[in-house]
């Protein structure tokens, strides 16, 4: 967390604060400022692999729209290289929970959708080195041959494939992630969740992943940031080590997995407790989520 | 991923009727297969499908059998002068075709309401896509608007024809702003559809507000503005039809008034036949372009996340 030592860090968040003005309401007719970050300060190194997981409310997508670019913070500093998050930028790529495919573009198209126009340095693709290109990271992402279909014929798992395919096509260092296998059934999650391991080992991104599922974040991350209930506050960062990932063993039921859960699940107990009581309850004290099944119980046997 | 083996077998069918059918069956996989393995089914299948034409075109021809036989056995006699039997009403479309006549006033409504039908389209979605996109304009424009879409066309065209003349100024002008308004409110309301993750998305990616307008919300909006469209060429014809009947020298709407006073009744039925043979065509059309730039968004079941 301490900076100036060492090479610069890909990602750094330098005591991020973020308020918003609530709407005027019935009950509260002035309005009132919410603070969802509060505070923050994280250093992601290249080709790291971080999960963030916190309650409901603890400003999660808040923090991912900063460093998207899409918004700026109110005190602190985005800095990405070195450098200060101006806007949006081709250096980092979102993937969204709703996928957010172009629904009037077949996959191949909605790949090279950040191929257009000209790049930020400078280049300009030809339709055919787009095309190649699209053809290229459907294929990485396992969808060679469904070129041509449009969003509507592809199934949920396929959808968040050609988007992670459209975030790769433009070869950008840092991929940030929003809950995007949350809307998955459980077996495609899974399935994607080792995918999303093996594209990161192919292409070396620096990925922040966020999640409302505690096995989601241990199993992917090298790092699991831990956020308190709101304001949201950096309340731990936990190392992951479960060895080489490779191979088709059950990594959730070794039990450095389940001891790493666990100690997810108690600091995020307390949190989750707190933002239940507070009104909103996105996550369940068990780590759950009602829009969530739980792939395996493993973690009871703890 | 199942689809493309199910559709091969559908496509091994001799039945020849499956070919129209081709568009249902691809979306329902599961329903057509079985259908067509043997002589007998393949019979009842085309029993069953000749039996379905039949009834969807039966109302039509009971229809005009009652209009060939009631005027000569059903009704009296006066009443037959001024509803002739269809046979007659065919004979004088084809003499009027023969003559050239019917041609000259169906070229005068067409060029009357394509000119008028073209300049709304081109303002309506122009006026559209800014009102929707600058908020401010849209709250000093709506409610004038609204005033406006909400007068009928027709209680205007007096004021049309006084300001206008009766030539061809005041008709093109009277057909534009009878199409104007469904093109302007289906194009902001096409925008305002926009979904907004997908601008987020298009965000994300640092487009600028032209290029999100153009790659983003043009394009997910033109399905919305097309149902305008459709929506506008049919009102165009109609309007027109009744502004050639109040002042005109040639058009569809003077051929039936025409007759009708020169008691040419058969002359006139032919007309009316004419218009609503062009409303049929240019309906089914535009429904057509309209389709085609829907086909992204024709799976609803499965656009659920």
């Amino acid at each position: 967390m301490t900076s100036g030592t060492g090479p610069i860090p890909k990602i750094s968040l330098q005591n991020i604060t973020k308020k918003f003005t609530v709407r005027p309401s019935k009950g509260n007719p002035d309005g009132a400022v919410l603070t969802a970050l509060d505070g923050i300060s994280l250093d992601v190194s290249a080709g790291e692999f971080i999960t963030l997981v916190g309650p409901s409310g603890s400003g999660k997508t808040t923090l991912l729209d900063l460093l998207a670019g899409l918004t700026k913070p109110d005190t602190g500093q985005v800095l990405v290289d070195g450098r200060e998050v101006a806007g949006p930028g081709r250096d980092r790529a979102v993937v969204f929970q709703q996928y957010a495919l172009f629904p009037w573009r077949t996959a191949a198209a909605n790949v090279s959708f950040g191929l257009e126009g000209v790049g930020s340095d400078g280049k300009r693709y030809s339709r055919k080195e787009r095309a190649e290109k699209a053809r290229e990271y459907l294929e990485l992402v396992g969808l060679g041959g469904f070129e041509d279909r449009y969003p509507h014929e592809l199934s949920g798992g396929m959808k968040q494939r050609v988007a992670i395919a459209r975030s790769l096509a433009y070869e950008p260092d840092i991929l940030l992630m929003d809950e995007p296998f949350a809307a998955l059934d459980a077996q495609t999650r899974e399935q994607l969740q080792t995918e999303l391991l093996r594209i990161w080992a192919t292409t070396g991104k620096t990925i922040i992943f966020i999640t409302h599922g505690i096995d989601e974040a241990v199993y992917l991350g090298q790092r699991v940031a831990v956020l308190s209930s709101r304001p949201g506050r950096l309340k731990e960062i936990v190392d992951i080590d479960l060895g080489a990932r490779s191979g088709d063993e059950d990594v959730r039921s070794n039990p450095a997995f389940v001891e790493h859960r666990h100690k997810v699940w108690s600091l995020l107990h307390d949190e989750v407790r707190r933002a239940q009581e507070a009104g909103h309850a996105k996550i369940q004290p068990d780590g759950t989520a009602p829009d969530e099944t739980r792939t395996i119980t493993t973690g009871k046997a703890a | 991923m199942s689809t493309p083996t199910l559709t091969k077998e559908t496509e091994t069918q001799t039945d020849p009727a499956a070919a129209a059918g081709k568009a249902t069956t691809e979306r329902n996989p599961v329903l057509s297969p079985s259908f067509g393995k043997t002589p007998a089914a393949t019979l009842r299948r085309y029993v069953r499908q000749g039996g379905k034409a039949v009834w969807g075109a039966g109302a039509i021809i009971l229809f005009l059998l009652l209009w060939e036989l009631g005027p000569t056995y059903l009704a009296p006699a006066s009443t037959r002068v001024f509803l002739p039997p269809l046979h007659e009403v065919l004979e004088a479309l084809g003499t009027l075709i023969g003559n050239g006549q019917l041609q000259n006033h169906l070229a005068a409504s067409l060029s009357r309401s394509a000119s008028g039908f073209g300049i709304a389209v081109v303002t309506a979605v122009a006026l559209g896509l800014l009102v929707a996109w600058y908020g401010a304009l849209d709250r000093f424009l709506n409610p004038l608007l609204e005033v406006f879409r909400n007068t009928a066309a027709l209680a205007l065209l007096p004021v049309f024809t006084l300001l206008l003349g009766i030539g061809e100024t005041s008709k093109i002008s009277i057909v534009a702003y009878a199409a104007f308004f469904p093109v302007l409110l289906n194009t902001i309301a096409g925008v305002r559809t926009v979904d907004p993750l997908l601008v987020r998305a298009a965000r994300s990616l640092g487009l600028s507000n032209f290029q999100l307008f153009q790659k983003v919300i043009l394009p997910s909006a033109v399905p919305t503005i097309f149902t305008g469209i459709r929506m506008a060429g049919t009102s165009s014809i109609l309007v027109l039809i009744a502004a050639e009947m109040v002042g005109a020298k040639a058009g569809l709407g003077y051929l039936i008034v025409n007759s009708q006073m020169s008691f040419l009744i058969p002359d006139m039925y032919a007309g009316i036949l004419t218009v609503s043979l062009l409303g049929l065509l240019v309906n089914y059309l535009l429904v057509g372009v309209e389709r085609h730039f829907s086909r992204w968004r024709t799976a609803v079941g499965s656009r659920t996340a």
